[in-house]
């Protein structure tokens, strides 16, 4: 049975290795976008090998040859160095799947639509990704807020510490004291 | 070309996101923030929730948490853009500074303006007689340009208590409960 399942997943991974690479014809890269709008997990495993096809493009390391880099790609999952595991990827890629997640579900609208005039009830699936982006974006108000705060508050102890200073300094002028 | 052409592959899976922003342009509390994909890429976080999720999102919660609930019946739009300026906020301030000016044509009022070095803190209301149509809030720095625009009414003081239910921690990565 695992077996089975992992013969699947490296399938999988070689499509989308291929796609990633240019080497699937317009027809099977149609095929795959199908399947992947019907496949949230298909279309994150697209998404992240993308963003860390990127991430290493960014490290500016020389390319293996091909030959080296089909054998790579066959090496198992759990024998692959840290940097290639899906936890880190999905840690990388995080924030742009929050949004991609939401843009699939939407696309896997239960069929018949409903009538024009009445909008699409979301499922609940999008409602909690929904949830998950407001509290982002809540995360963010209250950043935002807080770092407003901060500098409002430095600016005031700052007129404060001269107010006072200042007025210590007059006095002691007026009294005569130095 | 190649590389055009999986960008564009995955950009086509989140095209329903922009039709959600498309859908909120109409709302008076909407506000244009222009673009600084050219300048910055992607933005790293990109969020636009329209007003029949946020209803849905306080349907549920409205026997867990009903003044969560009452505050997102309340939103018709949230929308949030976080860009990493790296180093390089100019054009990101450049881009506040225009914002500013479309908004202050537009009857936005100044709530909060921080002026500091290499760093702004921007937050704008517009209100419609006693309602408020929407809230604006702009910061950017030397690490990030964060653009959030909320449509509807949004009191700061609720805002308070709902943070503590969410349990959000933005600062070093993503981590969130929502329970």
């Amino acid at each position: 049975m695992t077996d089975y399942k992992d013969s699947d997943t490296d399938m999988r991974e070689e499509r989308i290795n291929a796609l990633l690479d240019g080497e699937l014809d317009d027809e099977q890269a149609e095929q795959l976008k199908r399947e992947a709008m019907g496949d949230q997990a298909l279309a994150r495993s697209i998404i992240e090998a993308y963003q860390l096809q990127r991430a290493m493009e960014g490290m500016r390391v020389e390319k293996a040859p091909a030959s080296l880099r089909r054998r790579l790609k066959r090496i198992p999952r759990e024998q692959r160095p840290a940097y290639l595991q899906p936890g880190w990827v999905t840690a990388f890629a995080v924030v742009p799947l929050l949004v991609i997640a939401v843009a699939l579900m939407q696309r896997r609208a239960p069929e018949p639509s409903p009538a024009p005039s009445q909008p699409r009830e979301p499922t609940a699936a999008e409602v909690a990704q929904a949830r998950q982006d407001l509290a982002v974006a809540f995360a963010y108000i209250d950043r935002v807020g807080e770092r407003a705060g901060n500098e409002i508050e430095l600016e005031l102890a700052g007129e404060m510490t001269d107010a006072v200073a200042g007025s210590v300094f007059r006095t002691i002028q007026h009294q005569k004291i130095l | 070309m190649k590389r055009f052409l999986i960008a564009l592959f995955c950009t086509t899976l989140a095209l329903p996101a922009v039709a959600q922003e498309d859908a909120l342009r109409d709302l008076p509390g909407f506000v244009d923030f222009g673009g600084l994909n050219e300048i910055y890429g992607e933005p790293k976080v990109n969020i636009s929730i329209g007003g029949a999720l946020l209803r849905f999102v306080g349907a549920m919660a409205k026997n867990e948490d009903p003044e969560a609930a009452a505050i997102f019946s309340k939103l018709k739009g949230v929308r949030v853009s976080v860009y990493a300026t790296g180093g390089n906020a100019a054009a990101a301030l450049d881009q506040v500074s225009s914002v500013k000016k479309s908004l202050s044509a537009l009857q936005w009022a100044p709530i909060v303006q921080v002026n500091d070095e290499g760093e702004q803190v921007q937050i704008f209301m517009k209100m419609n007689g006693e309602v408020m149509d929407g809230l604006t809030l702009m910061a950017v720095d030397d690490e990030e340009a964060v653009f959030i625009n909320v449509i509807g009414q949004l009191d700061p003081n609720e805002l308070a208590g709902l943070m503590d239910d969410f349990d959000v921690d933005i600062g070093g990565g993503l981590d969130i409960n929502v329970d």
